[in-house]
């Protein structure tokens, strides 16, 4: 069985004829007939503030497919509503006991990148400090040997690549973070300090355009509960 | 008094195995903030969107500024490969995509005049359902 939603509206008194339609659809994928597999799951969330929520990022999508959003507001009390935004672009206000189903194109932004070149005479105990993780050199007292450390690391919020033997290169996971990395052998934000006459040099390499297609919701009270649900490729 | 009703029932068995979907909401269409009050102005339609340009279905006017708004647009080609863009803002804010078969519903603040709901069709010609529920809208006069 695949994943159906129907759709039922009935009305009387909004024109001088009664209205019924229903409207079935099964959530596939893009462009065929293949059923849709993955799924945030059903989930709650109930808000503490009236500041901006992020529900879903888009860069952790696949863009432009086939991607469905269930949102409801849970209250019962009818003035409460949260607005609901694609990035900072309002699309409306579910008010109490309101639901939508929504397409999401979940069109991700360019994360930043920079590549750092490690060149000259490092030593042992030589570190590089970058993302709150630091790397310190062992025995092997060569540019290959670092840089195969740096790869080796995990970062909290970049990935790194060994783009050659010696340089690495750094994407931002996040699209959203704008930050610019300091460029140059004396990076303020990669900094390497080494004995020997070893450089790490910073250069950007990709400059980030942030996501403009993530799902936000902001409450119009503290506390709210919102309950969603993802249909995605 | 108008009294509309919209439901969702969504339904799986095989999406998450160890969970059986089997949900449903159902909601009626009130006025802004109202306990009681029915939304109670409506516009509907059928149209053939045709590829290469884009259309705006539903003007934002000032009446519908704020306003508890809902729209449901649905994509009745039978080709499955067809879809629209649902987007507003000139198309630089892309909602998504609703391929043959699939249907959306959602409010709608009508948050300026930018913010026209717009449908662009690719792959060929899609027929599309439309009504909004709305709380009234500024009328164009006639030159």
């Amino acid at each position: 069985m695949a994943t159906k939603a129907t759709f039922t509206l009935s009305s009387t008194g909004l024109v001088s004829d009664n209205m019924n339609f229903s409207t079935d659809a099964t959530l596939t994928q893009a462009g065929g007939a293949v059923d849709i597999a993955n799924t945030s799951g059903l989930a709650r969330k109930t808000t503490a503030s009236t500041a901006q929520y992020t529900l879903f990022k888009a860069d952790e999508y696949t863009s432009d497919r086939s991607n469905k959003l269930y949102l409801k507001n849970t209250s019962s009390t009818a003035a409460e509503y949260f607005t609901v935004s694609i990035d900072d672009e309002t699309i409306g206000r579910l008010y109490a006991g309101d639901w939508a189903l929504i397409p999401w194109s979940a069109t991700g932004g360019t994360p930043a990148a920079f590549s750092v070149t490690f060149a000259s005479s490092w030593a042992e105990n030589d570190t590089a400090v970058f993302d709150g993780v630091t790397i310190t050199l062992g025995s092997t007292e060569t540019t290959a040997a670092m840089v195969d450390l740096v790869v080796a690391a995990q970062y909290p919020n970049w990935t790194v690549v060994e783009t050659s033997s010696t340089v690495a290169t750094f994407t931002a996971k996040d699209s959203n973070d704008l930050s610019l990395i300091e460029e140059g052998a004396a990076s303020d934000d990669y900094v390497v300090t080494t004995a020997g006459s070893g450089t790490g040099t910073v250069a950007r390499t990709v400059a980030p355009v942030a996501s403009a297609n993530d799902i936000k919701i902001t409450p119009g009270q503290s506390a709210n509960t919102v309950e969603y649900m993802l249909f995605h490729e | 008094m108008a009294t509309t009703q919209a439901t969702i029932s969504l339904r799986s068995s095989d999406l998450i195995p160890s969970q059986v979907l089997s949900l449903t909401s159902s909601k009626r269409l009130l006025k802004a903030g109202s306990a009681s009050e029915g939304v109670d102005h409506l516009d509907m339609g059928r149209v053939d969107i045709v590829t290469g340009t884009s259309f705006d279905l539903i003007d934002a006017t000032a009446l519908g500024l704020g306003k508890n708004n809902y729209i449901y647009i649905a994509n009745k080609s039978t080709s499955e490969s067809n879809f629209i863009t649902i987007s507003h803002v000139d198309r630089t804010i892309i909602m998504g995509r609703l391929y043959g078969g699939d249907f959306a519903f959602f409010p709608w603040s009508a948050h300026d005049a930018a913010h026209d709901i717009e449908v662009t069709a690719f792959n060929g010609t899609s027929t599309i359902e439309y009504a909004v529920f709305h709380e009234g809208k500024t009328l164009i006069s006639a030159s």
